[in-house]
């Protein structure tokens, strides 16, 4: 009888927990909602957060390879100080904004771990040896976006030529002509440029 | 009877050439003049100038734009950068005078083209250049060419005939001279060129070509130049019509015309040059030089 009962009970209780999954009080489904909701913010803005803080400044030079060498140079260049006081970081220039570019990049970036843990560029020597190659990479890149990221802040569209020097005004009036891009001709304006450049890197 | 004819002759040619000389000399304040501003250019011969890598204007050349369209304006701002030895000059000379405006006036009499340079004696650098001239503290030099034959000189004037394997560049055999590529007389490749030394006091009527030659142009009269209170004014006289290695000049015609100035006892590159500029005889140019 007892035995009976207790398998009765049992029935009972499987037969009840799987009728309540399968038909959720409106209490448990919000809490599931809720639950998932919060799971997802924090996830999201943890994961939002991290990757922008991948995108500073101080992220950047945090390592020696950068530090000692493109940072300082870029500290000579009106991208880091200037009359008017906006500065362009790294991330402005070398990470799209938009998120689907930026994930593209920041994966492709997962590279540069690798070349960090290797030790690839890792004294100046070493960096110097690869710097051109590094620099047609970016050059290329930026080439294929249509030098998207210098185009966050600039515009031949909104260039005012006549208020330019007579040689800005020149080219820039040429690069209209022309169809060009900014990269085209402003390569080294935020760091030196590297030794053994040819006429290819220029067209 | 003889002698009076002879005499009297004689005085009629002397008189003609009192006649010329008198002539020969336009009243320079009423001659209109163009402000040039010359500067130091350190090492920067046509193969730099057109090494895109370097120089980023080779594109617009390439382009067919001139110098003067994209520097004009910055001459002075360009000499520093390399007098200071920030930019392409390996041996800089302290205290180098960056850059020397000068006033450019031309005229001519339908027989003679006289130019004029005047300009402020800089102050002295204190170093000695590279290479030196010691005879002459100041040269100055101007040079023409016709119809663009010489390649380049339509956009960059004399600086057609400055390459990197020519003396006093780093690097260069001091027995090679400035020349122009295809340089030759009989296809009338080549820069006519006049200098003036002061200490020497001397003219001389060459040209560019294959190399620079000095002397044996037929177009040069005189040239005269003094330096009263700083100011130096030095005044060139030459006949249109030229024999070999001189342009001929007509009315009615445009010429590449550049100049310079080596200031301080210097020789060689270490001089002050103007951009490629045209001389308009009666035509439009940057100097003109109309009929008085």
């Amino acid at each position: 009888m007892s035995d009976r009962n207790d398998d009765n009970l049992k029935q009972e209780d499987s037969g009840g927990l799987l009728a309540r999954l399968r038909r959720p009080s409106r209490k448990s489904l919000g809490g599931l909602l809720s639950v998932g909701f919060i799971v997802g913010v924090l996830f999201w803005g943890g994961f939002n957060t991290a990757m922008e803080a991948t995108n500073t400044e101080k992220f950047c030079i945090s390592c020696h390879e950068m530090y000692d060498n493109v940072y300082q140079e870029y500290k000579e260049t009106i991208h880091y100080t200037n009359r008017t006081g906006v500065r362009a970081v790294c991330s402005d220039c070398h990470v799209p904004k938009d998120w689907t570019h930026k994930m593209i990049r920041k994966i492709q970036a997962s590279r540069e771990v690798w070349g960090k843990i290797t030790g690839t560029i890792d004294t100046r020597e070493k960096f110097e040896a690869k710097r051109l190659e590094l620099a047609r990479r970016e050059w290329k890149r930026m080439k294929a976006s249509d030098s998207r990221e210098c185009r966050n802040c600039h515009s031949l569209e909104s260039m005012n030529t006549e208020s330019q020097k007579q040689r800005a005004r020149k080219q820039h009036e040429m690069a209209i002509e022309d169809n060009m891009t900014c990269i085209d001709c402003h390569k080294g304006i935020a760091h030196h440029k590297p030794e053994g450049m040819t006429e290819e890197d220029e067209e | 009877m003889k002698k009076t004819m002879i005499a009297g002759a004689m005085g009629a040619l002397f008189a003609l050439g009192a006649g010329n000389a008198l002539a020969a000399a336009p009243d320079w304040s009423k001659v209109e003049a163009a402000n040039i501003t010359i500067f130091y250019p350190g090492a920067s011969p046509m193969e730099w100038i057109m090494k895109g890598t370097e120089h980023g204007g080779a594109r617009a050349l390439k382009k067919g734009e001139t110098c003067a369209d994209c520097h004009s304006e910055e001459t002075a701002d360009m000499g520093p950068r390399m007098a200071t030895g920030q930019k392409i000059e390996p041996t800089p000379i302290a205290g180098k005078a960056a850059f020397i405006p000068v006033k450019v006036q031309a005229a001519h009499d339908g027989e003679n083209l006289y130019m004029r340079f005047s300009w402020k004696q800089p102050a002295a650098s204190g170093a000695p250049a590279p290479a030196k001239d010691d005879a002459n503290p100041v040269k100055i030099a101007f040079m023409l060419e016709s119809g663009g034959k010489v390649e380049m000189a339509d956009q960059s004037g004399c600086w057609a005939t400055c390459h990197t394997d020519s003396r006093t560049m780093p690097g260069a055999a001091e027995t090679k001279t400035k020349y122009v590529k295809g340089g030759s007389l009989a296809d009338g490749k080549f820069f006519d060129l006049y200098q003036w030394r002061s200490g020497e006091n001397k003219a001389y009527n060459g040209y560019i070509a294959e190399e620079r030659v000095m002397e044996g142009g037929d177009a040069l009269v005189s040239a005269e130049g003094k330096q009263e209170g700083g100011e130096w004014s030095v005044v060139f006289t030459r006949k249109l019509a030229g024999g070999q290695g001189d342009v001929s000049l007509e009315s009615g015609k445009s010429y590449n015309f550049g100049f310079a100035i080596h200031d301080d006892s210097s020789a060689g590159r270490f001089h002050h040059v103007s951009l490629g500029y045209k001389l308009g005889l009666d035509a439009e140019g940057d100097v003109k030089a109309a009929k008085q």
